[in-house]
């Protein structure tokens, strides 16, 4: 059958996996956005935390995925197969954009303007909170849109580990030597891309201080 | 000075490629699909024809599903493959099993793969490997369960977990669940092969579509399910070969002719288990198995 009578036939399965892959999506990003941003704020004014956690952050994004994902089986609680490890190595990848942009944002300030709040009498940490922290949104927010575009299409490959998601459509397709089932997964995987790069690109813009 | 060491370096280099008349090693390349009987099946074949007759194999193992392999023989990339009687009749042929036994079977794969596909099903290896669909030792005591028609009474409790294979195949899920009335809770997880039994034991699903000739059943204590409504075709080992390959090395119609036969289930099932749970090299398990047997 062609791949439009494959879409008729299989729809609600294209949109159940749909939504399952945008959970796991959302849930990691809400992790590594909880987990990134505070600790790129907290390594702002620490520089022998920020050398080791920029480090490891980079570590997990230089190992290939799949390995990643493969990796964490057989660790005891984080591990097993199935959503939960998907969203721990989803975490872990999505963690350097956001952390660096977070930390590149806050310290990437015109000296000027921290020096004018340091002559109101302002304290550090007021300056993180009032001055530097929001004039950073928008970087920071560059960095999450660039881990969530990342984490759409390294969530397909949940998929090898039993997450579930468009993946599998992807990996049935490959094994199968099926092209509608590659494509209904392919597809969808990256219209979802698409509209996140599109919708956060918006944010960021209105968030931009000129 | 230069000029004579350029022209022996040319003669020294043209000497080698047009060759001193060194015979050329006959090659065969095998393949296998991506689950661990077919890797050491690919492996003992490959063995005894390196053995038997001195051709060179290479081994391409773990390549994909039937149908990603089938087409690779097709190409010409694989030579041979160790493919299933019931697989060939209703995934590559597309044919119906309703009626037929297994000789019936085999002889129909093997008229239509011949007049199709010019490739040579020879000899079966002697055991047959059958869907198994798999449920945990402790379901199996506690609600008594043993074939398959037990089941529809827990199924819409139930999760099931397959390959990517089953769920697409004519005589796979949806013909499984149709036969045995059953209607489970959600759209069965979509797994690789070898991770099947793992989210069986972690409880991820309850069922499983493993392979009834599994090393990890007996050893993990899981139950396969008897197949009372006899659903499944019979799914007996044989090599296929092109046509083209055999004609261009003849000697392997006698090297897989000594293999006929000689492999039972439990045979298999041993082997199976030696590289599944033991975590032992498929090369070196089926190198002792040879020598044991006198291959």
């Amino acid at each position: 059958m062609n791949f439009w009578d494959f879409l008729l036939h299989h729809y609600t399965e294209i949109f159940s996996a749909t939504l399952d892959h945008l959970i796991l999506v959302l849930i990691a990003m809400t992790v590594a956005i909880l987990i990134g941003v505070p600790l790129g704020m907290f390594i702002v004014h620490r520089p022998a935390f920020r050398a080791a956690c920029l480090a490891i952050a980079n570590i997990f994004q230089t190992i290939p995925s799949l390995a990643l994902f493969g990796f964490l089986i057989p660790i005891p609680f984080l591990g097993g197969i199935g959503k939960r490890t998907a969203i721990v190595a989803l975490v872990l990848y999505a963690l350097l954009p956001i952390l660096r942009n977070t930390y590149v944002g806050l310290t990437a300030i015109d000296p000027a303007v921290l020096e004018a709040a340091e002559a109101m009498g302002m304290t550090s940490t007021q300056i993180l909170w009032r001055v530097r922290f929001p004039l950073s949104l928008a970087v920071i927010l560059a960095g999450i849109r660039t881990a969530t575009v990342i984490t759409i299409g390294v969530a397909t490959i949940a998929a090898a580990i039993g997450a579930g998601g468009l993946g599998s459509f992807i990996f049935r397709g490959v094994a199968l030597v099926n092209n509608s089932l590659l494509l209904a997964g392919a597809i969808p995987a990256a219209i979802l891309a698409l509209l996140a790069d599109f919708l956060l690109g918006q944010l960021e813009r209105r968030l931009r201080v000129t | 000075m230069r000029r004579s060491f350029t022209i022996l370096l040319a003669g020294i280099l043209a000497f080698h490629s047009f060759g001193c008349g060194r015979p050329a090693i006959p090659r065969i390349t095998i393949g296998s699909k991506f689950f661990t009987e077919q890797v050491i099946l690919a492996e003992l074949l490959a063995q005894h024809i390196e053995a038997r007759t001195g051709v060179h194999v290479e081994r391409k193992t773990n390549l994909g599903g039937t149908l990603l392999v089938h087409k690779a023989l097709l190409s010409g990339a694989l030579d041979m493959y160790v493919e299933y009687t019931g697989t060939a009749l209703t995934v590559v042929l597309n044919d119906d099993p309703a009626g037929k036994d297994s000789a019936a079977i085999y002889r129909r794969v093997k008229q239509l793969y011949a007049e199709r596909f010019n490739l040579a099903v020879t000899e079966p290896l002697g055991f047959e490997n059958t869907f198994a669909m798999v449920i945990r030792g402790e379901d199996a005591r506690n609600f008594r369960l043993q074939k398959l028609s037990d089941i529809a009474a827990f199924a819409p409790k139930w999760r099931a977990g397959v390959g990517y294979e089953f769920l697409e195949r004519p005589d796979g899920f949806s013909g499984l669940t149709k036969s045995y009335n059953l209607r489970f809770a959600a759209q069965p997880t979509v797994l690789d092969l070898g991770l099947l039994y793992r989210a069986l034991t972690s409880k991820q699903v309850d069922i499983v579509a493993g392979n009834s000739t599994d090393g990890a059943i007996e050893a993990l204590h899981l139950t396969a399910l008897i197949d009372d409504h006899h659903y499944f075709p019979p799914y007996y080992a044989v090599p296929i070969v092109r046509e083209e390959t055999l004609a261009r090395l003849p000697a392997l119609r006698g090297a897989l002719a000594d293999l006929a036969g000689k492999l039972t289930a439990a045979d298999v099932r041993h082997l199976n288990a030696l590289v599944d749970v033991d975590q032992r090299d498929p090369a070196v398990v089926v190198r002792a198995f040879r020598e044991s047997r006198g291959f």
